[in-house]
């Protein structure tokens, strides 16, 4: 490995990961006429390398992260993280429920955890714009009955199939009203990319660009306005000028094991929830001791994610589970109140209607994880006709013990891993098991001829939090925008600016804040890059 | 992804093939095939793979004859970023190989322990009773890695080998739906 840097040629920005946030902020600010440079860790993936298939849709996600997993429920790494271009959107299942007002305000209204310093309106606007970007389906005025209203999405909703029909009864009789499931999938033909064909392989990638994954988007979008992508490439290091008030670019790692010194005039650290934390805490300095823009303490601090109860159940009927959206084709904010669920606090979205596959995480043999031999044998022929789920994802209120930290032991580059601690206390469990309560009511509604839950253990889903926003560098690491409090020039993108996370899936809050942020930074570009 | 692999890697999964060393020259074949045709073990030993056949046929019958050790086998030997195991999913340390052979080492030592008879050569009613007790953590003496895990990620493999092929979904009677087809097996 080479101990001399070499020096690239100044940038206007590096933008540290291509997954969903830095392809937005790399978008914006290649239109605005900037030169843009984004650095993944892993392949340049191409459509052509999406294939239809769960053995080969593992290539997609980390191989061995630098993350040691520690708690009682260990945070979603393995199946929620990206590994190159592209990142976790590129196999994300494409739901895009919005956070909703009370998600803003849980500090002011049930004096627990945070206020976000903006409210839905401000964001109301970005998710509408995002909708038309990037193309989504769906009703807007369904989903009237929950949130303020905001412009129709841009296509109708997607077509639906027996496997998430079969619990509207259940729901209806458990007055629980149901609407289309937002979806960032094209019910048709949509800004040159063709509609869904519904053959249910979202979660390994969709080759044919129905789905609007990074690369037919922001990220298509970005290399068409000049952005430069360099692929099989590890930021290391965040750098900072003497007086420690300035970025000045970063230090990465190539394939070859060269290291190079990026100078930008703004670095945007967009490596998930989890290496943001990371990259910022061994980016100490005589200025940062305890790691960049960390002066309040709350770097890799606040660490959520969501946890589902999921209820399984078996029909007479030929379902069809292998097609559809993997994601969902209907949806409801019924149970989103933080105190919807008597004894128990936190919203709930209620998803059913995913496609279910032979293999794989999300497979049907994981519907009874207990079965092996011949009994799994018979259930698989029996649930590949006969089995649906649906499922309530949870909220997870942030607890400053769920952490990112360094350990000793360091990486291929000499970068320390990192642990992520995590673990759900005692109002989540009663959350999930209030759902599973619930979910055995709107099942047995149904006519199912089977039902059942597993609750032997929380599965941890979507992972949000470390680089909070606040109002200010006593409270927070990040501004609304993103924008560091210690260090203006430095911005972090993603889910870890969440200081709440609601029970909506991110990534569509994800898209909505970094193009927020990334507008303020172009209209603002002469103040914020010096 | 360069072009040079990802011309590699579509060829591979284009055919359904994993790269097999027969005679010291790689040749692209299932893994059943490479079972059928006795192919070399590239990492794991001849007890190994015996006791990898009998677990993967005791979780999910039909992975023996689908080639399960020779899958796992070639997983092992390549790049952790080239592999195609759930045990990346499941953020299994690389070497996978470390994985796996702590795993088959603990079931055959624990087997022995239990019954004076490695797991290969337990009854299948024995077999059964083995990993009911693993699955639950409930080997007595069992050390890491956690037995609970080894069955997870050991049945998924099975799955993936018996029912995650184009093959597979044939013989359930599911349509496969392919967009990029892997359009033999895989």
């Amino acid at each position: 490995m080479a101990t001399q840097a070499k020096l690239e040629e100044k940038v206007d920005v590096v933008i540290a990961g291509a997954g969903a946030s830095g392809s937005t902020f790399a978008a914006v600010l290649a239109r605005a006429g900037k030169k843009v440079v984004l650095i993944d860790n892993g392949p340049d993936w191409q459509l052509t390398d999406l294939i239809s298939s769960d053995l080969w849709g593992r290539r997609i996600k980390p191989a061995g992260p630098p993350f040691i997993l520690e708690g009682k429920q260990v945070a979603p790494i393995g199946y929620h993280g990206g590994w190159g271009v592209g990142g976790a959107a590129l196999h994300w299942f494409a739901n895009v429920p919005r956070l909703l007002p009370n998600d803003f305000r849980i500090k002011s209204e049930h004096n627990r955890a945070h206020d976000w310093p903006i409210a839905y309106e401000d964001v109301a606007p970005w998710y509408d714009k995002v909708a038309d970007d990037i193309g989504i389906s769906g009703d807007a005025r369904a989903e009237q009955l929950w949130r303020p209203a905001g412009r129709d999405y841009p296509m109708p909703p997607m077509k639906t199939f027996k496997n998430g029909e079969v619990w509207l009864k259940g729901f209806a009789a458990n007055n629980i009203r149901m609407v289309p499931a937002a979806v960032a999938m094209n019910s048709v033909d949509y800004k040159g990319r063709p509609a869904c064909i519904y053959d249910g392989w979202c979660h390994v990638g969709c080759p044919i660009g129905a789905l609007a994954n990074p690369q037919v988007t922001y990220l298509g979008e970005a290399r068409a306005a000049g952005a430069e992508v360099r692929a099989w490439s590890t930021v290391t290091r965040v750098l900072t000028d003497a007086s420690g008030k300035k970025a000045t670019g970063v230090e990465y790692f190539d394939r070859d094991g060269e290291k190079h010194v990026q100078p930008a005039s703004v670095v945007v650290c967009a490596s998930w929830a989890a290496q943001n934390p990371r990259l910022l805490l061994n980016s100490a300095t005589d200025k940062h001791p305890n790691g960049l823009a960390n002066a309040s303490g709350l770097v890799g601090k606040y660490i959520m994610t969501h946890f589902t109860a999921v209820t399984n159940a078996m029909f007479d009927d030929d379902l069809e589970g292998a097609k559809g959206t993997i994601g969902g084709q209907f949806m409801s904010y019924e149970r989103y109140a933080k105190t919807a669920h008597k004894g128990a606090f936190g919203s709930t979205l209620l998803v059913c209607g995913g496609a279910a596959k032979a293999s794989g995480l999300t497979g049907i043999h994981n519907a009874r994880p207990d079965l092996f031999g011949p009994a799994l044998a018979d259930f698989m022929k029996r649930a590949v006709k006969d089995f649906t789920r649906f499922t309530a994802a949870c909220e997870e209120q942030p607890k400053i013990e769920n952490r990112v930290e360094l350990v000793t032991e360091k990486d291929e580059f000499g970068m320390p891993l990192a642990r992520i601690v995590h673990n759900y206390d005692d109002n989540e469990a009663a959350l999930w098991n209030a759902n599973f309560e619930e979910g055995l009511k709107i099942a047995r509604a149904t006519g199912a001829k089977e039902v059942w839950q597993l609750r032997t253990a929380m599965p941890a889903i979507h992972l949000m939090g470390g680089t909070i926003m606040g109002t200010g560098a006593d409270n927070s690491v990040v501004d609304s925008f993103g924008q560091t409090h210690e260090v203006p020039n430095l911005y972090v993108a993603g889910p870890g600016i969440f200081p709440t996370c609601g029970a909506s899936n991110p990534t569509y809050t994800i898209f909505a804040l970094s193009l927020r942020g990334a507008e303020n930074l172009a209209s603002n570009w002469g103040t914020i890059a010096g | 992804m360069d072009a040079m692999e990802r011309r590699v890697f579509l060829k591979g999964a284009s055919m359904g093939l994993l790269a097999f060393t027969v005679g010291g020259i790689d040749t692209l074949m299932t893994p059943g095939e490479a079972r059928a045709r006795a192919v070399p073990f590239r990492l794991l030993n001849g007890e190994e793979a015996e006791t990898l056949e009998a677990l993967g046929e005791a979780l999910v019958p039909g992975a023996r004859e689908a080639g399960i050790a020779h899958f796992i086998d070639q997983q092992v030997s390549v790049p952790p970023g080239e592999a195609l195991l759930e045990a990346r999913i499941v953020n299994v340390k690389p070497p996978f190989m470390n994985f796996y052979r702590a795993a088959i080492g603990g079931v055959d030592r624990a087997s022995t322990t239990r019954s004076g008879k490695r797991f290969a050569a337990l009854s299948a009613s024995e077999q059964h009773d083995f990993i009911d007790a693993l699955r639950q953590n409930k080997i007595n003496g069992w050390q890491r890695p956690p037995g609970g895990l080894v069955y997870f990620v050991l049945r998924s493999d099975a799955v993936d080998v018996v029912y995650g092929t184009m093959e597979g979904y044939e013989s359930l009677g599911v349509p496969y739906l392919p967009h990029i087809a892997p359009d033999k097996r895989w």
